[in-house]
């Protein structure tokens, strides 16, 4: 924060930029040499890779707080700045997206249908997707965040699969119902402070009446809490990942629904910290519900996207009750596991998709006996459910120790039902993968042949990932934290 | 007789019959012509009270000769698009254009 | 890492500890379609494991108990640290693993011959010895969680392993889930122990427990809490029926699963942290009713299945059960003991069942004895010192250690305990020698056909018997039959050895981040239980109990003219309860069923699409229909439209004029 100027290499913009002249290319090249267009994307989205990992390598967490300032005034008349900064808790999400992205542009290498376009989409989601994450000016913030939900509605609408209309109509409406709480609660709280600036530091010091946080924050949190999918706003997500094509979904369930939970995080709690300790009952009940509701309610889909779908409900809930209880420990699981999560379902949704592509359908009866035909696709499936019931070794168990220390100390029914909830986890996650993997042969699938190692390049980055990050938890917990304590003692 | 009052009443009757015209004719030609009377109503108020209330500056008949120039751009985009929609239609009567419909 | 190389003692434990892990990763990765390479890898590095864990017990004999430790990561006050704890009962328990996961692969070699998942297999087996190796010298409760769960995991895939077959995948399915219920009151134990006591040390949970350092309310909480745990993965009461199930996997899988390890490491646990357990007389208690219950049941079980696995699986969990009597009457040696020796016997029992299923192609006792399982000689030898020991007849292990067990029993205020561990000895004794004299002196003797054609093939068959397959099953087999036949007499040895560790008086010393030794003594008495030397008359009901019940299995399975049906087949009301586990799996399958899947699933299935997703649709019904209720303005009519513009001026001007 002391740095008020641009100082050194703008590193943010450049990673901004590296999605921004990716989709400026793209659109210059003809849309025939669908080749070239792919390898300009990936190119691109390495280039974004790379400068993450060199950004989370090089952020200092000892001294911690905001670094890599970019600051430049925009808009004197209104405030507005172009204002990009890093800090823990948006470091794990632009490693997060940076990788989501280079996976899904590979797992996308065999699209044929309208390459061009589909490319360009992406990489104006992700854009905006980095866009909120390093902007800590809110209004670039909004106008980041809306930039990202705005392919979603063609990306569906096109490249879709099961009910593409409904789908991407659905999450269309869903996420602009968010940002229609989410604008008037930024207004207002740019209003309340004079009128002058939308720096997210400046608005922080200036502080807040308690009514006026107790109402912007129940506005953001319900803004962002629809794009969160928290419980009851979440049936948009099971019904949108359907409907999206593979790269979409990874993109969207992986890092999009983040968003929610960070802008939460960083609007909501930032700003309104006495009015998220208002609410804060409120998002354990939701965030408790969501977790044992999308276990139960995956229980009963046929659908393997519509079970991944609820997982990410079941999975989401945690964060929300992560973040309800204001502690270090949960805010600490709360961000490891929004960055657990997003690689995890990803995996799924990527392993998911190589077998849609292949087998052209995503309905668990028909499937069956699939780890006969294609024993490592499915071993990327089962790893991903392993992940995903918690076991350890892997990202989210701590993510999921940390949330549950947290959470039955603060809110101690909450914590215990989330609990229970793991075994529900465990049923869903298991039933899953012994009714599509177990089984003998099926002879429909006899002939397909196994994923080729190209196509399961993306996969193994997003395992290792998970198990990196779960023997060595230390490596993202000491970034995260680092953000944290100052953050929590305002609470 | 030669007052204002009967231009006025002139124009009065020349707007009405315009208004009549362009909302009962079903003919697109038709009604081109009776926007055209509806102008014509406005130009001659307008050289009414130019002669009558303020004649010095000509601002009245100015106004009457854009008034003109536009009648004769906006006849020639009406015939134009009444044209079109014939070689589609084949037929320029306006019920025939209906699609528009909520 | 310089610290790794110069001190041998860490080395030796990392070294044996993570080797399997080494070799799972380089199977999976690299020697997938080389099954000769997989297998050779895989033993090899559990042979070295098995060196590493022998040499460490010679070395640290009489050594103080040793601790290493490592920051892993913090959060706010949470420090989760990765460390070893060496003391005697993690050594011994070390050593067991080691051998008997080395004895399991060796005699899979033969066992899994040809099965086309070879490779796979000894991918699992190495997960699950090196899950297993670091639970059990784990220095911290939540180090040994997170291996527990990996043992689960390992457990899981082990079961599931022929998972074209349904209920192999439904059995591990079920021993994950099982074990997920046990481990979630396990792991909130963990949290309310972190969250009130802030350390998770096992060295510093015994000793708090023992200097009341711990209040006691949160201490039974908590440990009733953890004994979920045991429940769950020592397959106790009311949690006891996904053991039997899981007999789906191969039978070297049963034999290293349901003999050493998995199973026993509830048992392990419970032993691992006894000062702090013992600490809470409740939760004691609870779990001396609680092992009572299962071990009672499951032998009952066991007397009417004719599933040579199954048998063995009861069986587990009835000698589990003695276990968790034992340990919950505070008898420390006699239980850990009791664990030991039944390590041994059991994967002995369950191998050489192995070596007659793989023979006979049937789980089936009246089939195999009809076959002529007899005919297998050191098979059938082995088989009946296992059973002895298990029956608790002299010299063989099993005697000792239930003699341990039955003293520390009597020595209970109440003598319910010890009628119930002795109508339990006579019960073992009863369904083990049914299965000997099945198979020996089977009904209507060995088929004649059979015999034929036996003969006829019998060069074929001598070659399988003295081939490669035949002896590295049988290798093995023999040298644990050595080890129950021996074992017993370390009794006194291994009390030594073990009550060195939890029964030093003296301050125990705050751990630091190198080897520091500690010691915690016992409050509670219970340890010493073990040391009285138990009286001639307890001795003397003991070995009648055991000899009693095999006297029945004779009476009924073995004389001549026998009718070889058991007493229990008159009463077909009791039999069917037996034969159905109590109703326990009915219980649990109806409850899912009508609970969750028919109740909450489906009520929020409903709700989301109706309720939730309903709302919302109506919402944009209600839009749209609203939109189509103005709409009639835009009626396409030129005219129309005009004429509503002129009204509405004339409106206006009305308006503006009045």
């Amino acid at each position: 924060m002391t740095a008020m100027n641009m100082a050194g290499f703008p590193i943010l913009t450049t990673i901004l930029m590296t999605t921004i002249v990716g989709l400026l290319v793209i659109i210059f090249i003809p849309p025939e040499k669908t080749k070239l267009i792919k390898q300009v994307s990936l190119a691109s989205a390495s280039t974004g890779l790379a400068l993450c990992l060199w950004l989370y390598h090089a952020y200092d967490f000892h001294k911690g707080g905001l670094q890599f300032v970019e600051r430049v005034l925009w808009v004197k008349s209104l405030g507005i700045y172009w204002f990009n900064g890093i800090d823990g808790i948006n470091l794990p999400m632009m490693l997060l997206t940076s990788v989501v992205l280079f996976t899904a542009v590979w797992t996308m290498w065999e699209l044929e249908n309208r390459v061009k376009e589909f490319y360009a989409l992406v990489f104006l989601l992700v854009a905006g997707v980095y866009g909120v994450f390093m902007s800590m000016d809110l209004f670039w913030i909004f106008v980041w965040y809306d930039v990202s939900l705005f392919p979603m509605y063609p990306l569906i609408a096109i490249w879709g699969g099961t009910r593409k209309e409904y789908g991407a109509m659905k999450l269309t409406l869903y996420l602009l119902a968010g940002s229609a709480f989410i604008l008037p609660a930024i207004l207002f709280l740019w209003a309340k402070a004079g009128g002058h600036t939308f720096d997210l530091f400046m608005l922080q010091k200036i502080g807040f009446s308690l009514f006026d946080q107790k109402v912007a924050f129940l506005m953001l949190y319900l803004g962002f809490g629809i794009l969160a999918a928290v419980w009851p706003f979440h049936t948009w997500s099971p019904v949108g990942h359907v409907a999206a094509p593979t790269a979409v979904s990874m993109i969207h369930a992986g890092v999009l629904m983040k968003l929610g939970a960070y802008g939460v995080l960083r609007i909501g709690m930032m700003l309104c910290p006495q009015g998220a300790v208002y609410w804060s009952h409120l998002m354990a009940l939701l965030g408790t519900i969501g977790i044992i509701y999308g276990a139960l309610v995956g229980l009963a889909q046929t659908d393997l996207k519509y079970v991944i779908g609820y997982s990410s409900v079941s999975h989401m809930g945690l964060v929300g009750l992560g973040l309800a209880t204001m502690s270090v420990n949960g805010i600490n699981g709360a961000v490891f596991q929004m960055f657990a999560h997003g690689i995890m379902t990803a995996l799924f949704f990527s392993s998911v998709g190589f077998i849609y592509d292949r087998t052209h359908t995503k309905i668990i009866p028909e499937l069956g006996g699939l780890s006969k035909t294609m024993p490592i696709a499915s071993a990327f499936f089962i790893f991903a459910a392993l992940a995903g019931i918690g076991v350890p070794l892997m990202a989210s168990f701590w993510a999921e120790l940390l949330v549950l220390t947290a959470a039955v100390k603060v809110f101690p029914v909450a914590g215990i039902l989330a609990c229970v909830g793991m075994i529900l986890s465990a049923l869903f996650m298991l039933r899953v993968v012994q009714r599509t993997f177990y089984g003998d042969k099926n002879p429909k699938w006899e002939h397909i042949p196994d994923i080729s190692r190209f196509l399961a390049v993306p996969r193994v980055v997003l395992m290792s990932c998970i198990l990196f990050f779960g023997l060595f938890p230390k490596v993202m917990l000491d970034v995260i934290q680092s953000t944290v304590i100052p953050f929590v003692t305002r609470f | 007789m030669n007052s204002l009052t009967t231009y006025l009443i002139i124009s009065a009757l020349l707007f009405s019959l315009g208004l009549l015209g362009i909302l009962q004719r079903r003919n697109l030609i038709g009604m081109l012509i009776s926007v055209e009377l509806l102008l014509n109503a406005a130009n001659l108020n307008f050289m009414a009270y130019n002669r009558f209330v303020s004649p010095d500056p000509v601002t009245g008949q100015v106004i009457t000769l854009f008034v003109m120039g536009l009648a004769a751009a906006e006849a020639a985009i009406g015939l134009s698009i009444i044209l079109a929609l014939y070689r589609k239609m084949h037929s320029i009567n306006i019920e025939a254009a209906q699609k528009m419909k909520g | 890492m310089g610290a790794l190389f110069r001190d041998p003692v860490l080395f030796a434990t990392v070294l044996g500890t993570n080797l399997p892990f080494l070799s799972m990763a380089v199977i999976l990765l690299f020697t997938r379609s080389k099954p000769f390479v997989s297998s050779r890898i895989s033993v090899c590095s559990i042979a070295v494991s098995a060196v590493c864990a022998v040499s460490l017990l010679v070395r640290l004999f009489s050594a103080p108990a040793l601790q290493y430790q490592t920051l892993w990561f913090s959060s706010d006050k949470l420090n989760i640290t990765f460390g070893y704890y060496l003391d005697p009962l993690s050594l011994l328990m070390l050593t067991i693993v080691g051998i008997i996961a080395c004895l399991v692969q060796i005699y899979s070699l033969g066992y899994m011959a040809g099965d086309p998942g070879y490779s796979r297999y000894y991918a699992f087996q190495s997960l699950f010895a090196w899950a297993m190796m670091n639970m059990v010298i784990a220095g911290s409760m939540l180090q040994l969680f997170i291996f527990w769960e990996m043992v689960g995991l390992a457990s899981y895939f082990l079961i599931g392993f022929y998972y074209e077959k349904w209920s192999a995948s439904q059995a591990g399915k079920k021993a994950f889930v099982m074990n997920r219920v046990g481990d979630v009151g396990f792991f909130l134990g963990l949290i309310l122990l972190l969250i009130a006591f802030g350390n998770l040390g096992i060295p510093e949970l015994n000793h708090a427990a023992v200097t009341h350092g711990l209040p006691q309310g949160l201490l039974t909480v908590s440990s009733l809490l953890i004994f979920c745990g045991v429940i769950g993965k020592s397959a106790q009461f009311p949690l006891l029926t996904w053991l039997p199930d899981a007999m789906e996997g191969p039978t070297p899988v049963s034999a290293l699963l349901h003999s050493a390890t998995m199973v026993a490491a509830g048992v392990y646990m419970f032993s691992r942290i006894f000062p702090f357990f013992s600490a809470s007389p409740d939760t004691m208690a609870v779990a001396l009713a609680i092992g009572t219950v299962t071990m009672l049941l499951s032998s009952t079980m066991a007397m009417v299945t004719y599933d040579l696995k199954q048998v063995w699986a009861y069986s587990t969990v009835s000698q589990l059960g003695y276990m968790v009597m034992a340990l919950a009457s505070g008898g420390y040696v006699a239980g850990v003991f009791h664990l030991t020796t039944h390590a041994g016997f059991k994967a002995l029992l369950f191998l050489t069942s192995g070596i007659f299923i793989h023979e006979f192609h049937t789980n089936d006792m009246r089939i195999i004895g009809k076959k002529g399982g007899r005919k297998l000689k050191i098979p059938m030898v082995c088989m009946a010192i296992g059973a002895l020991a298990l029956s608790g007849v002299f010299p063989f292990s099993g005697f000792f250690s239930k003699e341990a067990i039955l003293t520390v029993l009597a020595s209970q205020p109440s003598k319910i305990w010890y009628a119930a561990g002795l109508f339990g000895a006579v019960l073992t004794a009863y369904y083990s020698f049914r299965l000997i004299f099945h198979i020996l002196l089977p009904k209507g003797g060995i088929e004649e056909a059979h015999h034929e054609e036996h003969g006829a093939s019998s060069h074929e068959h001598e070659e399988g018997h003295h081939g490669y397959i035949f002896w590295t099953m049988a290798v093995p087999v023999m040298i644990l039959a050595g080890v129950s036949l021996v074992l017993g007499f370390t009794e006194h040895t291994l009390e030594h050895f073990l009550m060195r560790s939890i029964q030093v008086p003296g301050e125990l010393v705050a751990p630091a981040a190198h080897a520091v030794s500690v010691a915690a003594h016992v409050a509670a008495g219970g340890a010493h239980h073990a040391h009285e030397a138990g009286s001639p008359l307890l001795t003397i009901l003991g070995v009648s109990a055991g000899l009693l019940g095999i006297a029945i299995a004779w009476f009924e399975y073995g004389r001549k003219g026998a009718s070889r049906n058991g007493f229990l087949s008159y009463f077909p009301a009791i039999w069917k309860l037996f034969d159905c586990r109590w109703f326990l799996d009915i219980f649990y399958r109806k409850g899912l069923d009508t609970l969750v899947y028919a109740g909450l699933t489906s009520l929020f299935t409903k709700n989301d699409r109706r309720v939730i997703d309903g709302g919302i649709d109506g919402i944009c019904v209600f839009t749209e229909g609203s939109g189509r209720l103005f709409s009639f303005l835009q009626s396409g009519m030129l005219q129309f439209n005009l004429l509503l513009m002129v009204l509405g001026a004339g409106a206006a001007v009305l308006y503006f004029v009045i």
